[in-house]
């Protein structure tokens, strides 16, 4: 399985989590899941890495932390966008896109 | 983008702040996803354990995760500050001994350093308790109330200005007469000051006239003791000194006269016109307020004129006259100056050795620590970080020195207070205030960082791998270090060295004050001021018939003797007058000599013990009706009479109306220091009260000579004066060894003082080289072993050891040498009969530094040698 995922390029993972939370206020876990179902497995996300970035993001004031009960009925951190952080997704969300599509560009030119 | 940065600091502050909650959460957090990932694994058909082993494999460690979402708050720099404080209190606490050592040296000094600077806060620094008190201006010499009016109405340069002579008054409104201070003033001395009375009024200028209105303005001490603090007091009227006077204001609490004391005031002009209208005699302080935008050379330059016009005017008594005018600040705060500056060089100098041990116990504690911090550097620590937790230790370790400081201060203060140097009373209001709270704030923080910085540095530059590998004794960075360490035992003997020959000297010339012979033996002798009211004894012979009987019921209680005398040795200032020799060319009026003038009645020399030189003493016989007699002391027969003719000489008052009454010299007696010991005598003459022409020296100091207890003297000689007449006062009772240690207060409290910084400058300094030595014969203990078993003998090694610290004394004490020689002479006001650079001073200082250096060394030396080799070749 391990050898399937790849490796977030840097600074990706924090617009992973943006364009996660932007459905729907998640914790930390279901960002994860979130991101690997969706990714089809392909994409996983380190434990050492997420929280971090919840927590860097969350200082930024992109994202906003509440406490809230879970599917489970337990007490989970609950994340959610804030409207700089929408704001900020779609930045990022352009950037990259116009990143991909370059990058897309020089490797069809051969 | 505010916004953003404004949340961001907001994060991190709270973060910060509550650490605790914020764990627990970060915890709680990592904890359900855990358990949410290992319900995942148990739903896919793991085992419980299984999931959980794998999910706690993916997961990793969860510590450097809660490390990096810490990190990722954004805490670490505020937080590793935290984190120092912490870390510093905590080692600290956990070697008491060391922080204890540094915490109490510091704290010495920084006390000493506080009370000093409070009272030099207080005295030189702080404005006087007078509204705009710098146009406040005061004459060096002192002046006649005709020559102020004179001023006052001449003058272009000043707003207002007035003269006060505090004279004793009786207060008969109690149960029992008193003595009070009273204040002759003229309107606008109180003007001039500027203070407003707390209730009624000033004594207006209208009222400040000969015949004017009985009025008199109180002291808020008066009112409250002696008036019961009457808020209905205005209007009524006070017994002073045998006349009524209606009270018309109450000045308030902190308001205080410079230079003298006062418990009421009154007009001069109404309470005494005679002195009022004297020209000649100048007895009264004078105060100046200049107007706006003068300044002093202005009016001194206003002043010398107006004393041209009014010597030409009067030139009897005012030739030659010159005003000096000085700031008020000056002449109050310039006593005392020379003797503060000392005192607060002298605490900067046991500041600074404590400073140098403090830096001497952070090195000693770095080097035994070494090891710990190396390693602490090769797992990856910065530089910059170690430094600044060494730093953060020291400033830590300076702040809790300044607080116990403050402690030592506050006392300290208390205590310097309550040897009352009169040079101070002047300044009643000597406290602690902010401005000494952010001194004490500011030189700890200073030594903290100042003296951390200095071993922090030389630690961090010196190399890991050096000090990691056993052999750290010889490494570059100890070298270094040592040096460093010599060259501040060095300073600290210099320094000690310094303080200890400032107070030798001071002790010195204390101590030949002290033996200067006053011309009279003080022990068991007792003194008593009395004044005769003036309504009662107006005449000369009332006051004979009175002096007399009261000296014949003295003198007949067994074991006592009895005399009077006008102006008592040691009891305050005295009366000088013109002197006119019989058979002589009159100088120049204006020219004359002027001389001591003393009344006296009874065995007045005996009693005091002052031996006779030639002649005869006053008898019973010199009395009212005799002819006219007196006697001198030899300063007198000396000036006047050097070819020793004095005996039968007639002398008189110069410029007597009417023909002179010439007194016949019938002995001289020997000097008698008057004011204080460090002054020359000045001639005097001695002549009966019964004899007198003055009938306004109605005063007289009883001294009396008894073995019997103080107390029940006292109790005696009050009956006996109020069995003749109970209106009268019995003050300033003091034994004569009192009076005298009053004249020596300034001395002894500058001597004790700086006796007290010296000590504690040889305590610090001794300490230091002490500490020094052991640590570097710990350090040698090894080399110590290997000389030993290689068959060196005790003393060799002692000899060693010694020559070690002997350098260094040698060293200190020589530049401290050097140093005294150019600090000492700006003592040389507080000096008496002693060079700045006594030779004896300073061999005793060197000796005494010499020996405590050589005990310094010589204790750890032998304790090394006391250890078998055996153990001291194990030793590292």
């Amino acid at each position: 399985m391990g050898e399937q995922s790849i490796e977030l390029p840097q600074g990706t993972l924090d617009l992973l989590i943006l364009r996660t939370l932007a459905l729907e206020p998640l914790h930390g876990w279901a960002v994860s899941e979130r991101i690997q179902q969706i990714s089809s497995d392909v994409l996983r996300v380190q434990q050492g890495s997420l929280y971090p970035a919840l927590h860097r993001l969350e200082r930024r004031g992109w994202i906003k932390a509440r406490w809230g009960t879970s599917e489970n009925n337990r007490q989970a951190k609950f994340y959610e966008l804030t409207r700089s952080g929408r704001q900020q997704l779609e930045i990022q969300r352009t950037a990259w896109e116009k990143l991909t599509a370059a990058v897309g560009r020089v490797l069809e030119t051969t | 983008m505010f916004r953003d940065a404004l949340h961001d600091a907001w994060f991190r502050l709270r973060s910060l702040f509550s650490p605790r909650l914020q764990k627990a959460r970060h915890e709680e957090e990592l904890r359900f996803h855990l358990e949410q990932q290992v319900a995942k694994y148990i739903n896919s058909g793991m085992s419980r354990e299984e999931a959980t082993r794998r999910a706690r494999v993916q997961f990793g460690s969860l510590d450097a995760i809660e490390e990096e979402c810490w990190n990722a708050r954004g805490v670490s720099l505020l937080e590793s500050f935290l984190q120092d404080v912490h870390y510093a209190v905590r080692t600290l606490l956990k070697t008491p001994g060391f922080t204890a050592c540094a915490v109490l040296t510091l704290a010495l000094g920084i006390g000493a350093n506080t009370a000093i600077f409070t009272v030099v806060n207080s005295v030189l620094l702080n404005p006087l308790p007078y509204p705009n008190p710098q146009e406040l201006l005061t004459a060096r010499q002192n002046d006649s109330l005709l020559n102020i009016q004179d001023t006052l109405n001449q003058n272009r340069t000043f707003a207002s200005g007035g003269g006060i002579n505090v004279l004793t008054m009786d207060f008969t409104g109690g149960p029992e007469p008193v003595q009070i201070h009273g204040g002759y003033v003229n309107a606008g001395f109180l003007q001039t000051l500027g203070v407003a009375p707390m209730m009624g009024r000033l004594i207006a200028a209208a009222e400040d006239v000969k015949g004017g209105p009985r009025n008199v303005v109180v002291s808020y001490g008066f009112w409250k003791n002696f008036l019961h603090g009457d808020p209905q007091v205005l209007g009524k009227s006070i017994p002073l000194s045998g006349n009524s006077y209606t009270v018309i204001g109450v000045m308030p609490r902190d308001f205080t006269v410079p230079r003298e004391r006062a418990d009421v005031f009154v007009s001069l002009w109404v309470a005494y016109p005679e002195g009022a209208a004297y020209r000649g005699v100048h007895f009264m302080d004078v105060y100046w307020r200049l107007r706006p935008e003068v300044t002093l050379s202005q009016a001194q330059a206003d002043m010398g004129e107006i004393d041209q016009r009014l010597a030409e005017r009067y030139p009897d008594n005012e030739r030659g006259r010159h005003t000096t005018l000085l700031p008020l600040h000056e002449a109050l705060a310039g006593k005392v100056r020379t003797a503060l500056w000392v005192l607060f060089g002298a605490v900067a100098l046991v500041l600074l050795i404590a400073c140098v041990n403090f830096a001497m116990l952070l090195i000693a504690r770095a080097a035994s620590r070494q090891r710990e911090i190396m390693t602490r550097a090769a797992l990856g620590a910065g530089v910059g970080r170690l430094v600044r937790q060494r730093l953060t230790e020291s400033t830590v370790l300076a702040l809790a020195g300044g607080g116990v400081g403050l402690l030592f201060a506050w006392t300290g203060t208390k205590v310097l207070l309550a040897l009352k140097p009169v040079a101070l009373q002047d300044f009643s209001a000597i406290h602690m205030d902010s401005a000494v709270f952010l001194f004490v704030f500011g030189i700890s923080l200073l030594t903290g960082i100042a003296f951390g910085l200095l071993p922090a540095w030389s630690a961090a530059r010196a190399n890991v791998a050096d000090a990691l590998r056993e052999g750290t004794k010889m490494s570059g960075a100890g070298v270094r270090r040592s040096r460093l360490r010599n060259a501040l035992v060095a300073s600290e003997f210099a320094l000690a060295l310094v303080l200890l020959v400032g107070a030798g000297l001071l002790i010195k010339g204390f101590w030949r004050l002290r033996s200067v012979d006053p011309g009279f033996a003080p022990a068991n002798l007792m003194t008593f001021y009395i004044a005769l009211s003036a309504t009662n004894y107006e005449d000369t012979p009332k006051q004979t018939a009175f002096r007399r009987e009261l000296l014949a019921r003295l003198n007949a209680v067994s074991g006592m003797r009895a005399a009077m005398i006008s102006d008592v040795p040691f009891g305050g200032g005295y009366l000088t007058h013109n002197l006119a020799i019989d058979g002589r060319l009159s100088p120049a009026i204006g020219a004359e000599p002027e001389v001591q003038s003393l009344s006296v009645m009874g065995d007045y020399f005996r009693t005091m013990q002052i031996p006779l030189r030639a002649g005869r003493e006053l008898t019973e016989m010199d009395r009212e009706g005799q002819p006219l007699v007196a006697v001198v002391n030899q300063q007198f027969a000396r000036q006047f009479f050097p070819d020793g003719d004095v005996l039968g000489a007639r002398i008189d008052w110069a410029r007597r109306q009417g023909p002179h009454k010439w007194m016949t010299i019938v002995g001289v007696v020997a000097d008698v220091k008057h004011s204080r010991l460090n002054l020359p005598v000045d001639p005097a003459i001695y002549a009966p009260y019964a004899q007198s022409d003055e009938a306004w020296r109605r005063w007289m100091t009883l001294v009396v000579r008894t073995e019997q207890p103080s107390s029940q003297t006292v109790e005696l000689v009050k009956k006996l004066v109020w069995s003749l007449d109970s209106q009268i006062p019995v003050s300033d009772v003091q034994s004569m060894d009192d009076l005298m240690a009053l004249s020596l207060a300034q001395e002894r409290f500058n001597l004790i003082l700086l006796a007290t910084f010296a000590g504690l400058a040889l305590l610090l300094a001794a300490v230091g080289i002490y500490g020094m030595m052991t640590y570097r014969v710990s350090q040698r203990t090894h080399e110590i072993g290997v000389y030993v078993a290689l068959g060196a003998q005790p003393a060799d090694v002692l000899r060693m050891i010694m020559r070690d610290g002997a350098v260094l004394a040698a060293t200190g004490i020589g530049a401290g040498i050097a140093g005294s020689v150019l600090v000492t002479r700006l003592m040389t006001s507080l000096l008496f009969e002693v060079t700045p650079t006594d030779p004896a001073v300073f061999s005793a200082v060197v000796v005494v530094l010499s020996f405590v250096a050589l005990v310094a060394c010589y204790i750890p030396a032998r304790r090394a040698l006391s250890l078998p080799p055996t153990v001291a070749l194990r030793c590292e």
